[in-house]
């Protein structure tokens, strides 16, 4: 590897012919059914737009995954070098989260379905293997009202029962949480910063509500907003509305200076000095539109307003 | 000269010295220092050191050592020799700094300059006799850079002894030269038998002088770049030299530091300008459109695909 001089373009990605993964032994198991492990492409619940899942030999587990990618990485596999500094992450993912969406969306007519007309999407025709899921038809009791007719089971969107099994996940989110230590309290934005609080510290809120974050990755705003609520977690308003504490002032707020200085406006120094040239920076700052701003020095003013003058 | 230590492990920094000579330890000393292969793209950078009492100053010139630069490399050879019988007196001390080592100063992220490199080089080689309890008095110095800075700088770290430097100093004074002639015979020496940590299969050794303005040498350069490694260690991969190459014919790598100007090197790493944040629309519609990952991810670096 060499490092360059100054001027270069980046060539576009070229199609990736390999990737580096990292998965569980149980995602690329192929021995006992005769389909492969596949990518596949599904609706993401929080986004409402397509993510990459995979699915296991036979579609009898489902993996999201998630790419780890920052610029400036390469990867030296055996004797070739690869571009992207990639590094996929296949880990298993409960089903219910996407076959929720469908079951919400065929709930507003109130009707008890045969599960298998409920989960079907012209855009995403894979989302039907979603049930070959070992977990899904034997967990769609967390979301669903069941009806048994004869042999045939029937099946009715609950949001109420959809609400306690996202309380659960969030409490199994939150334990996970404190037994790898993972910092989240609002001041530590990232893992790499020195923590100013000890862990001990965090209370209770903290976690639920980066719990309920990280749950809300996997759900629709609306339910995630309605989880909130279920949780009795306040809405957060941000930014804080509390000021810091403002110094002490001076009884004025005109700068300190001899009440009659004549010597001032006369000085040679004074009229001569030619106006300063802006910067590149300071010359774009000047032409932003600012209607609506306030200005900086309100932010530092104390509660209590200005005294009148 | 046994060059056995750096030649074990050629991507580093090592010192050579001779035997300390008995006399001086108890007799008031002077000491040369010089350096060789300093322009080369190829090859390491030597520095050395030569010392004897100044009492002996004649007798050393008696051997007529001269600047190595005006001399034939068996001329070198010959005087290195002479020096070498004259042991009973006269000692020195080499640094060779490999082109592997000269290439990660210069090109780490904190970037440590060749003036810099070779200051303290030349230093840690008079802190040596000094260590060894060589009784210096006064010190010779071929100059690199301004040189009375570089005296002021040597002075003030060394106080007590007596520091010239001078441009030139190999041809005026005997002891520099003696260093001169230990360095540039090293150097020789390493270049000539220079063992190639890659598995290159049988190289080419025509390389010329290792001077950029070589043909053989540049020749040689093309000949042996490769499109996604560079060079072998040999080369120094901080001349400009060996980079104009790597631009040209080698793979286009990227560094995080490659874009000193802020504003570029924001961009691409995605980065909001900070006057984005104070025009009037931009806030309000960020928000709405784009889709905020929870930080759990984003602080990882994670993020969800759409496609492979």
């Amino acid at each position: 590897m060499h490092n360059m001089a100054t001027k270069k373009k980046r060539t576009p990605n070229a199609q990736h012919d390999n990737w580096v993964v990292v998965a569980a032994d149980s995602a690329i198991e192929t021995q006992k059914h005769e389909s492969d492990p596949a990518f596949v492409r599904l609706r993401n619940p929080s986004t409402d737009a397509a993510s990459l899942y995979m699915l296991s030999s036979g579609d009898v587990q489902l993996f999201e995954v998630k790419a780890f990618e920052e610029d400036f990485h390469s990867w030296f596999v055996g004797q070739t070098v690869q571009r992207d500094g990639r590094l996929l992450f296949v880990t298993p993912m409960d089903p219910l989260f996407l076959i929720l969406p469908y079951l919400i969306k065929s709930g507003r007519e109130g009707k008890f379905q045969p599960v298998d007309q409920l989960i079907k999407d012209e855009e995403f025709p894979a989302c039907s293997r979603l049930l070959s899921c070992t977990r899904s038809l034997a967990s769609l009791h967390h979301i669903a009202e069941e009806k048994e007719v004869e042999l045939l089971k029937f099946h009715r969107y609950s949001q109420e029962k959809t609400m306690n099994w996202l309380k659960k996940k969030v409490e199994r989110t939150v334990s996970a949480l404190k037994k790898r230590n993972i910092s989240v309290g609002e001041g530590v934005k990232s893992t790499t910063y020195i923590r100013v609080k000890s862990e001990s510290d965090y209370h209770e809120e903290d976690y639920l509500r980066y719990a309920h974050g990280l749950i809300s990755e996997y759900i629709s705003e609306d339910l995630s907003k309605a989880l909130l609520k279920h949780l009795q977690l306040p809405e957060l308003t941000s930014p804080k509305e509390a000021e810091p504490p403002s110094k002490k002032r001076k009884l004025s707020d005109k700068p300190v200076e001899a009440g009659e200085d004549y010597t001032k406006f006369n000085s040679a120094d004074f009229a001569r000095k030619p106006p300063k040239k802006m910067s590149a920076a300071q010359k774009s700052l000047a032409k932003v539109d600012k209607t609506g701003m306030k200005p900086m020095s309100s932010f530092f003013s104390p509660k209590v307003k200005a005294e009148k003058q | 000269m046994d060059l056995g230590p750096f030649e074990s492990d050629n991507s580093v920094s090592c010192r050579l010295a001779s035997q300390i000579p008995d006399i001086c330890r108890t007799e008031d000393c002077c000491l040369g220092i010089d350096e060789a292969g300093r322009g080369p793209v190829l090859g390491p950078m030597v520095y050395g050191i030569c010392f004897c009492p100044v009492s002996k100053k004649e007798e050393l010139k008696n051997l007529k050592v001269a600047d190595s630069k005006t001399l034939t490399e068996a001329e070198r050879e010959n005087l290195f020799e002479k020096l070498d019988e004259a042991r009973s007196y006269v000692g020195w001390a080499l640094q060779i700094l490999s082109p592997n080592t000269i290439s990660t100063s210069m090109l780490q992220r904190t970037k440590y300059n060749l003036n810099a490199l070779s200051h303290d080089t030349a230093i840690g080689l008079v802190q040596y006799a000094l260590d060894s309890g060589v009784q210096l008095k006064e010190v010779f110095v071929d100059t690199v850079g301004p040189a009375d800075k570089y005296e002021d700088k040597l002075s003030k770290l060394f106080p007590g002894i007596e520091v010239t430097v001078r441009p030139k100093a190999d041809s005026l004074f005997p002891i520099v030269s003696a260093a001169s002639i230990c360095a540039k015979v090293a150097r020789d020496r390493v270049v000539k038998g220079w063992n190639f940590a890659e598995d290159l299969g049988e190289v080419d050794t025509d390389y010329g002088s290792g001077y950029p303005n070589d043909p053989k040498t540049k020749a040689w350069l093309l000949k042996y770049l490769d499109p996604v490694f560079g060079y072998p260690q040999f080369v120094r991969f901080s001349w400009s030299t060996a980079q104009t190459l790597m631009d040209s014919k080698g793979v286009t790598v990227h560094w995080d530091d490659d874009d000193v100007d802020g504003e570029k090197a924001a961009q691409r790493q995605n980065n909001k300008s900070m006057l984005s944040y104070f025009s009037a629309s931009a806030g309000g519609k960020d928000q709405n459109t784009t889709h905020q990952t929870h930080r759990f991810f984003s602080d990882r670096r994670l993020k969800s695909l759409d496609t492979l």
